[in-house]
């Protein structure tokens, strides 16, 4: 629903969060303030009783926010680890046949570098969009076939043919791993607690007795800072959506070498 | 309290802010300041575009356009190129700026070198994806059970191999060779003395409508020029024994072979020729589905020696032939070659944008109608629709493939052939002309071996 927001800057993105957090905690203070303060202002003391009530949440609070950084954090880096290690496997890979005997050889270099070309003008665009791509797998496939046609016929090329299997199935793992990777993320019901937690915090700044410009001013700035924390968040998550994802430099490298040999 | 007697405001309302005047204040301008936008916003949902139609395109998003391919199975090794060729021609199109300041988008299936799914991934890529036009197709069975469908969703399906003629679709673009140009001036080239006048042919194909028929067409040609059929044997797709076959060969007496095998079965039939001791100079195969592609996959001593009919060949001396091998190269790996099947793959691509542009729209008839105005400087010339039969004249050369698994180019036609996808000799009666009265067909023609 609000995936559009992977296709801002990073920088309008993060201005974004902070400025819609803080134009709602000024809202609320000019609109919500006067009918919440009903509830305390007779409590003697009121600013002391909120400040501890305060100071309790944001502990609480605080935590789910830093596990909630740290998982997506986590959800980014497996994710970045996966291409990486899908990459490495396609190298290897391709310096495995590269060694068959014609025409396979090089039959199975063309279908590897077909594969490479299509996850970087293709797959990932689809990726940043949240869509897992599917044309990859009959790469896959065409390559597959092909590596099955070949019969060894030396005792070389039965040990090079069963490491090309063994490293074209840690390929399959990998790859499996990133199509997983497109559509992970923090769970809906994870960020439904994450932003009713932001909204108790300022609902709690705004029972303050402060003075109006106050009220705006520090409630402004705690609101904009949550905002920020929701945004670094968010940027996070989806680990191949926007400018902070995971990019393909990984399988750009590998086919300038495969291009230019 | 006094008012000021010019501006009517009294010493109350120059007061300090409260948090009331403030939030009647902010209202009060907020609402100005959102009027507009709000508007607008009613307004832009209201002229919003409606979805289009069934058989209608949208004026906004990417335009969607099918490659139709087998990625796995045995013609993969054929059908690839032809996709990067096409894909390479879009992503051209998408780099200049799109078609109509849209970009184009491939959808691009799997066929699996089986002909029931080609039915099945066209009418995904018509009715799912509502593409403007098809690209591609190999065999001709493939591509005749998706003209019904081509008819019932009225789109263009721009094919780009040579075939065996017989066929005239509304709905498809032809782009490859025809037997009158391709196997016809390959027969008239074996008879001339500078290739030693041979008479003696044997035909050999794929068990498909394209060898069937070529080969019928081939038959009565050298029937109709003196020469023998020596024999003729169709192999099932995918066939790899070829060793009775090339025995029969053998011992029929021919000197000279004409085939029309198609796919991996082309590996296995010269290396059979190869190990019987076939001397290309004696006994030359003349190939019409051998392309630098596929070449690769060969053995240099089975294959060199033999001969190759077709239009393009990668070492064509041309700027446009020399800038398009470039940039392939540059984009899929300098290993790479181009060849026959590729060239109109790519052409094709180019000139249905050409065509778009022209008319400025997507449907099949306003297309087939600008394609007669359009042409495109192709690697192997210019490309231009002949809108009688909607196929295009080709120049005829012959290539003879060299140890090192290129082809040499030794004969070259002096003109552009024009296509003719009836010659009377095979198909009496036939005729196709849909600037008039579209296809007359003849007796029906039965193509028994």
């Amino acid at each position: 629903m609000f995936f559009w927001v992977y296709d801002l800057p990073t920088f309008q993105f993060g201005l974004l969060c902070a400025g819609a957090f803080t134009l709602f905690y000024w809202i609320g203070a000019l609109f919500f303030r006067p009918i919440l303060r009903q509830f305390v202002k007779s409590t003697p003391f009121c600013n002391d009783v909120v400040g501890y009530v305060l100071s309790s949440f944001c502990v609480f609070y605080g935590l789910l926010l830093g596990l909630v950084a740290v998982t997506a954090y986590q959800n980014a880096a497996d994710s970045e680890e996966a291409v990486t290690r899908e990459a490495a496997a396609l190298s290897a890979l391709y310096q495995d046949v590269s060694h068959y005997r014609a025409p396979y050889g090089q039959n199975l270099r063309w279908l590897l570098r077909d594969y490479t070309r299509y996850v970087i003008k293709y797959a990932w665009p689809l990726q940043r969009r949240g869509v897992i791509p599917t044309e990859g797998g009959i790469r896959v496939a065409a390559f597959e076939e092909k590596l099955l046609e070949f019969e060894p016929q030396t005792r070389s090329e039965e040990i090079l043919h069963a490491e090309a299997l063994r490293q074209f199935n840690t390929f399959l793992e990998n790859r499996r791993m990133r199509l997983f990777a497109v559509q992970a993320g923090i769970p809906a019901v994870m960020w439904y607690v994450l932003l009713v937690g932001a909204f108790v915090n300022m609902a709690m700044v705004w029972l303050f007795d402060m003075k109006l410009i106050t009220h705006l001013l520090l409630g402004g700035l705690l609101a904009s800072y949550l905002g920020t924390m929701i945004f670094l968040i968010a940027a996070m998550d989806n680990p191949f959506r926007g400018e902070v994802s995971v990019d393909p430099d990984a399988f750009e490298s590998l086919y300038r070498q495969m291009v230019e040999e | 309290m006094q008012t000021n007697p010019l501006t009517g405001i009294g010493p109350t309302d120059i007061s300090p802010t409260t948090r009331r005047r403030f939030l009647r204040r902010l209202g009060a301008a907020g609402l100005l300041a959102g009027m507009p936008g709000l508007a607008a916003g009613l307004f832009a949902g209201c002229s919003g575009e409606l979805p289009p139609l069934p058989g209608q395109f949208s004026k906004r998003g990417p335009i969607r356009v099918g490659l139709l391919h087998s990625q796995t199975g045995s013609l993969a090794l054929n059908e690839n190129p032809v996709r990067d060729a096409e894909t390479l021609a879009i992503e051209e199109i998408n780099a200049a700026g799109g078609l109509l300041g849209r970009p184009v988008e491939i959808i691009c299936p799997d066929t699996k070198s089986r002909t029931d799914l080609y039915p099945r991934r066209a009418r995904t890529m018509l009715v799912d994806h509502n593409v403007a036009a098809l690209f591609g197709g190999w065999t001709s069975d493939g591509r005749k059970v998706v003209l019904p469908l081509l008819k019932e969703f009225n789109r263009l399906l721009f094919y780009p191999l040579a075939y065996e003629g017989n066929e005239s679709h509304h709905n498809v673009i032809y782009g490859g060779l025809l037997p009158n140009q391709q196997v016809l001036p390959a027969i008239d080239w074996l008879l001339s003395p500078s290739e030693g006048s041979r008479t003696k042919v044997f035909l050999i194909g794929t068990d498909l409508i394209y060898s069937r028929t070529a080969n019928f067409v081939a038959r009565k040609y050298l029937q109709s020029r003196g020469m023998q059929v020596m024999g003729e044997i169709l192999v099932p797709l995918g066939g790899r024994d070829f060793a009775p076959i090339v025995a029969q060969i053998r011992d029929s007496g021919c000197d000279c072979i004409l085939s029309t095998i198609t796919g991996d079965s082309n590996l296995a039939f010269y290396r059979e020729l190869a190990a019987i001791g076939n001397d290309p100079r004696q006994r030359p195969v003349v190939a019409t589905s051998i392309g630098e592609n596929s070449l690769q996959s060969f053995l240099p001593e089975e294959v060199a020696g033999h001969y190759t009919a077709r239009c393009y060949f990668q070492g064509l001396r041309s700027p446009e032939n020399e800038r398009w091998v470039e940039t392939f190269r540059a984009e899929f790996g300098y290993d790479r070659v181009l060849s026959d099947s590729m060239e109109p793959g790519y052409a094709l691509v180019h000139l249905w944008a050409n065509a778009v542009r022209k008319c400025g729209a997507l449907d099949a008839d306003s297309v087939r109608q600008a394609l007669a105005d359009v042409e495109f400087a192709g690697p192997s010339g210019i490309l231009r629709v002949d809108p009688r039969t909607q196929h295009c004249a080709k120049r005829f050369r012959i290539g003879r493939v060299t140890t090192n698994r290129e082809f040499e180019v030794i004969h070259e036609s002096e003109q552009v052939i024009p296509p003719d996808p009836y010659p009377q000799f095979a198909f009496p009666g036939w005729s196709c002309d849909w600037t008039k009265d579209g296809l007359i067909p003849g007796p029906a023609v039965r193509f028994e071996l």
